[in-house]
């Protein structure tokens, strides 16, 4: 654009507002300014989002908040974004993201970079592994607003009946499985419960094993399995689960919610899951209330101990947001600790500070908040890369080809090599 | 010729422009969100010649209409000679094809995730001590998305040939009767001969769709377990709308129309030759 035609733009907006003030007959330089909220309705029945917002009108007069509702599946939510972040205008300022995508949508550049607008010690009360999944290139794209973190529950009831302690290892895991089957003698009662489906949640769980006996799924660097062998060993185990009987044959088709019903309903003794499966085994009801604990991921014998993955939803700003200042300001709001408290007491949803999890008010709601922190805080990102959807895609077929017998492990992962090696070197 | 002008815009830009939008796509090397974007050749369809994903889509693609499109074909006529041999209730018995055949694909899928839940779903429930691992089993998923494709467009084919039946005078099975031909020699002799064109595009219209599958294994199974129900077109939308990767993506969609366009011509040609009687 040149000089002459940039002074001509000006001139018509500068008109055009005019003629708009003159209009509204309002002194006022500034129109009302209207910001756009993009998220998606997971909160329940007790959305507080709603008083949210209106509380950063009342604080911010002249501006008007509007919450617009996301897709409800995830991969329809990221759709959305890819194809109106593509375009010019976003029409929207501030969005809610699943922390796998925020690396990636840096690197497209459509976030502001929050680094210059954020305090010194401003992200320090956050869990530093929220923190980590919205760093990109030594530089803050995203405030975290929810938590999440993979969980070990089990049934305090069976293993107190047959003197057990909650599993530190996985090995340990299936001892106690054994054991108790073999006492209860219910034909019904399956043993531990994960996702296996062919998708995200298979890596997530896929993950954690391999952290539990000490492999990664790729390196900073991009380099796939840098320890095959022990990548193959966790592989082999998963499937051993399946093949012994631990884990029943289903659990190549189950998802999250298939496996916290079968737990819900008193047929698992041992379940992977998120935290809010908690507020539904306790709910009224329930036929596990009051008889349901969580603890940390197992580990293995001679492995790592045990850590969950983490995940959430973080708040970004389009860069393309015509008022940033007030943009960062919302999504400062949305995440600050009384906006934290108001969702985890409405919707049950687990804060990103971790001083909300001793809250008074907070841990006589839920009780296991504190213990939840600790877990939380434990707790490892999904690997922080701008290609993890490419990743998780290639490997999602791969890890399940593993787990039903189709491919040993071995194979799996040298298969996962080359393909990753080919689509993330067009990439370069 | 200027009449035909707003025809022929309105087609070139609603197809032609798009169709050679993708093939133009195909041969780059395109990722718009990371700024890849340069010529490639033919790199994209020389990777699919070693792509063991694509093969195994490929292959899949193909188990999935023969076996889905002769199920809705036997099933169909089936269907369609029960309820023409019917005296009362056909109005119900059609309205019961139509509600099938009218239900959104990710609706019969949702309901059908809950008949193969593994443990509450009805099926496995009815199987007692056999239950199946419907959706979790390699063996066996590709066979539970196809039934559940199956139950849904079935009817399709139905209502076609129960139209046709309609059709067929009377006087033709009298004649029959009068030179002795007994039930078997009628249906094989008169009723499925003239059912035959009205099949062909049944057929037709059916495979175009079944090689085009997607929402129903993409709600069931998400192409698992280990690919054994990923169709070409869940490939190519992984492709392109998940992993962004624009060219490979067009590059599948590329052979997707390749594909489809070569059936469709085929069987064109069978209905031309006119090989077929009406």
């Amino acid at each position: 654009m040149s000089l002459g035609t940039l002074r001509a733009t000006r001139l018509v907006r500068a008109l055009v507002l005019l003629t708009f003030a003159g209009c509204a007959g309002s002194p006022s330089e500034r129109g009302p300014v209207t910001l756009v909220f993009k998220y998606a309705r997971i909160l329940g029945n007790a959305d507080p989002l709603p008083s949210l917002l209106r509380e950063f009108e009342a604080q911010h007069p002249g501006v008007r908040v509007k919450g617009e509702a996301l897709p409800w599946a995830s991969d329809d939510q990221h759709q959305f974004y890819v194809i109106n972040l593509e375009g010019r205008s976003p029409g929207f300022d501030v969005m809610m993201l699943d922390c796998i995508w925020v690396p990636e949508f840096a690197r497209a550049g459509w976030l502001l970079d929050l680094t210059p607008h954020l305090q010194p010690a401003e992200l320090a009360p956050f869990f530093p592994s929220a923190v980590a999944a919205a760093t990109y290139d030594h530089r803050i794209w995203a405030l975290p607003w929810n938590m999440n973190v993979g969980l070990l529950y089990y049934r305090t009831d069976l293993l107190a009946k047959h003197g057990l302690a909650p599993p530190e290892t996985y090995e340990a895991l299936v001892e106690q499985v054994r054991l108790i089957r073999a006492r209860e003698r219910d034909p019904a009662l399956d043993g531990y419960l994960w996702q296996g489906k062919q998708y995200e949640g298979l890596v997530v769980n896929v993950l954690e094993a391999l952290w539990a006996n000490g492999a990664r799924l790729i390196t900073d660097d991009g380099d796939a399995f840098p320890e095959p062998a022990r990548a193959a060993d966790a592989l082999r185990f998963l499937r051993g689960l399946i093949t012994t009987g631990v884990s029943p044959a289903w659990t190549t088709a189950a998802d999250e919610e298939l496996s916290r019903r079968a737990f819900g309903d008193g047929h698992a003794i041992f379940l992977r899951n998120w935290p809010y499966a908690r507020d539904l085994f306790e709910a009224e009801g329930s036929a596990v209330r009051g008889k349901v604990a969580f603890t940390t991921l197992p580990g293995r014998a001679r492995g790592e101990p045990g850590a969950g993955s983490t995940g959430g939803a973080h708040l970004g700003v389009s860069r393309r947001s015509r008022h940033p200042a007030l943009a960062v300001a919302l999504a400062r709001h949305l995440t600050s600790e009384r906006a934290q408290r108001a969702i985890a007491l409405g919707a049950a949803l687990s804060p990103t500070r971790q001083a909300l999890y001793h809250d008074e008010e907070l841990v006589r709601r839920n009780p296991a908040m504190p213990r939840l922190h600790a877990l939380s805080l434990a707790g490892r990102p999904r690997p922080v890369t701008p290609y993890y959807l490419l990743v998780s895609a290639t490997v999602q077929p791969e890890f399940s080809a593993a787990l039903v017998g189709v491919k040993v492990p071995e194979r799996a992962i040298e298969d996962t090599r080359v393909r990753l090696g080919h689509f993330l070197g067009a990439l370069r | 010729m200027l009449l035909l002008a707003p025809t022929a815009v309105a087609l070139g830009a609603l197809t032609v422009y798009p169709a050679a939008w993708v093939l133009w796509l195909s041969l780059q090397h395109r990722v718009p969100i990371f700024g890849v974007s340069r010529f490639a050749g033919l790199d994209n369809f020389a990777f699919l010649t070693i792509d063991a994903r694509f093969w195994s889509a490929a292959h899949t693609t193909a188990v999935f209409t023969v076996a889905s499109v002769a199920l809705e074909v036997v099933l169909g006529v089936a269907a369609a000679l029960a309820i023409n041999a019917q005296r009362r209730g056909r109005a119900v018995a059609l309205s019961f094809l139509l509600l099938a055949w009218a239900m959104p694909a990710v609706v019969a899928a949702k309901l059908f995730e809950w008949l193969y839940h593994p443990v509450a779903g009805l099926i496995n429930v009815a199987l007692g001590r056999h239950a199946l691992n419907w959706l979790g089993d390699p063996g066996i998923a590709l066979a539970a998305v196809t039934l559940a494709d199956v139950w849904r467009t079935m009817p399709f084919v139905a209502i076609l040939c129960y139209a046709r039946l309609l059709a067929i005078p009377a006087d033709l099975y009298e004649a029959a009767q009068v030179d002795g031909a007994g039930r078997l020699a009628t249906l094989t002799r008169i009723t499925l001969p003239l059912l035959g064109r009205i099949l062909l595009l049944a057929v037709l219209f059916r495979t175009l769709d079944a090689l085009r599958a997607f929402d129903i294994m993409f709600v069931l199974t998400g192409g698992g377990p280990a690919n054994t129900t990923e169709t070409l077109t869940v490939y190519a939308y992984r492709a392109l709308f998940q992993t962004l990767q624009l060219g490979f993506g067009s590059a599948l969609s590329v052979v997707v129309f390749v594909l489809v366009m070569g059936v469709a011509w085929a069987y064109l040609r069978i209905l031309r030759t006119g090989s077929v009687a009406a």
